[in-house]
């Protein structure tokens, strides 16, 4: 069964349409979203988190509806912007105390083991730290309550090769214990290291979603890497419109 | 909903907001107009909000488990309870005012509002103004306050000019009256802004969380 669902899922705006997107997302699978800025995946993401309201469509976790399941269905999924930009002034220690008394699962010791493995100092303010570090603090309060699904926008933005490396190889334990990960970027190769699946997205529509390998087998040309995939399809898709 | 308003508190909250309940210690300064401590009170208020969206506290709030309802009960507890500690503190002041210094020349020779019963009504009607009006208007958009600011103070400041000015008027001497001589009044207008705080309180409750509802952010 899919831990998530989205359904013919439509948001207008007065100068931008998201059109009929449906995807779904399966327990221990790494799903990453592409598409270029604009094309419409933060407002995707934050229409799967009922922060934005859908015009049209519906949203599934567990097989339960978003809208009247929210707070049961938030207890059991983490959310990342980037990099944290919540409560500069405050130590992390604060923000995580606080953050733990709302979720029935918080672990302590998957916290501290995640404090160890991305080398964060609880007792620095957030403003103190660099946006790496911050990326990882928004994953730190992410992952310490054992989400099943992990919906994370742009977790790889700002984060040196190193740390990205390490981001990835955590993704790929995390989907060994079930966990279905779904993720926004734009660094392909992160996608290529990582994702099982891929859902690319243009002007609001869905072009394809399908597995990694089905979707290079159908949209790229031998010996094309998934940037140059990207790259082209991009390309052609602008100068198919500068005809129009 | 303790654990949101543990957060307002913990997280969320300018240390100004609690500073500011101090500004009810102006209910001592004779020939002042003691109902700007009332302001001032909410001016520490409206510093939190500034905060909370500079910390981007509302997005971190939806991500949590709790109802969006929740979230803006918890920011009206909040506001409520700095209201309360200020009121709580004014209330002592004026009953201090009106047993130990109620034939203190510099508090009789006051051309402005004494501090008594109709004095905390007035208090409380600005603390509701300020929930309906400012933390109202700031729930249309979650984001934007300027306007239900300005219109906040615009409305706060005719209130206080009045109320000020009121027992100027023929027949109205009775509201500004020292020691407890016409209790009458003076009660009825406590217990009409103690009518209007918790209306214009509970009105601005609900709309927030009607609207906020809708919104996207």
């Amino acid at each position: 069964m899919s831990v998530c669902e989205v359904r013919h899922l439509y948001k207008e705006y007065p100068s931008f349409l998201l059109r009929d997107l449906s995807f779904s997302l399966e327990p221990g699978t790494i799903t990453g979203f592409i598409g270029r800025n604009g094309a419409g995946k933060t407002t995707t993401i934050k229409s799967m988190l009922n922060i934005v309201h859908p015009s049209k469509g519906e949203i599934f976790y567990f097989g339960m509806p978003l809208i009247g399941n929210e707070c049961l269905i938030k207890q059991r999924i983490g959310f990342s912007a980037g990099a944290v930009n919540y409560y500069q002034k405050k130590k992390l220690r604060d923000i995580a105390a606080v953050t733990k008394s709302f979720y029935q699962n918080w672990d302590d010791a998957a916290y501290k083991k995640y404090v160890r493995l991305f080398s964060l100092n609880e007792n620095k303010a957030l403003c103190e730290l660099s946006e790496g570090m911050k990326v990882k603090c928004n994953l730190l309060l992410a992952l310490s309550h054992h989400a099943e699904i992990l919906i994370l926008d742009e977790p790889t933005s700002g984060l040196d090769p190193f740390s990205r490396d390490e981001l990835t190889d955590l993704f790929g334990m995390l989907k060994e214990h079930g966990v279905a990960i779904f993720f926004s970027t734009h660094i392909t190769s992160d996608l290529e290291k990582c994702a099982d699946h891929i859902v690319y997205i243009r002007n609001g529509q869905i072009v394809l979603s399908d597995t990694k390998q089905n979707f290079c087998d159908r949209l790229g040309k031998s010996g094309e890497t998934l940037e140059q995939m990207m790259l082209r399809l991009e390309k052609e898709a602008r100068d198919d419109e500068a005809d129009l | 909903m303790t654990k949101l308003i543990y957060k307002e508190l913990k997280l969320s909250a300018s240390p100004l907001s609690y500073i500011f309940i101090a500004a009810a210690f102006l209910t001592f300064v004779p020939g002042y107009p003691i109902l700007l401590g009332a302001f001032f009170t909410t001016l520490g208020i409206f510093y939190s909000f500034q905060t909370m969206r500079e910390n981007n506290d509302i997005q971190y709030s939806l991500l949590l488990p709790v109802a969006k309802a929740d979230v803006v009960k918890s920011k009206f507890v909040f506001t409520v309870l700095i209201e309360c500690c200020s009121f709580i503190l004014m209330t002592v002041i004026t009953l201090i005012r009106m047993l130990l210094f109620k034939d203190a020349a510099i508090y009789t020779a006051n051309a402005l509002m004494c501090a008594n019963l109709s004095f905390l009504g007035f208090a409380l009607l600005i603390f509701g103004l300020f929930n309906v009006v400012f933390v109202g208007g700031f729930f249309k958009t979650a984001f934007y306050f300027g306007k239900p600011f300005i219109a906040y103070c615009i409305i706060s400041f005719i209130v206080i000019v009045i109320a000020e000015a009121l027992h100027h008027l023929s027949g109205m001497d009775s509201f500004n009256s020292f020691g407890f001589d016409r209790l009458f009044p003076q009660g009825a207008v406590l217990c009409i802004g103690l009518l209007l705080f918790v209306v214009l309180t509970s009105f601005g409750i609900k709309k927030s969380e009607q609207i906020f509802e809708r919104i996207d952010l």
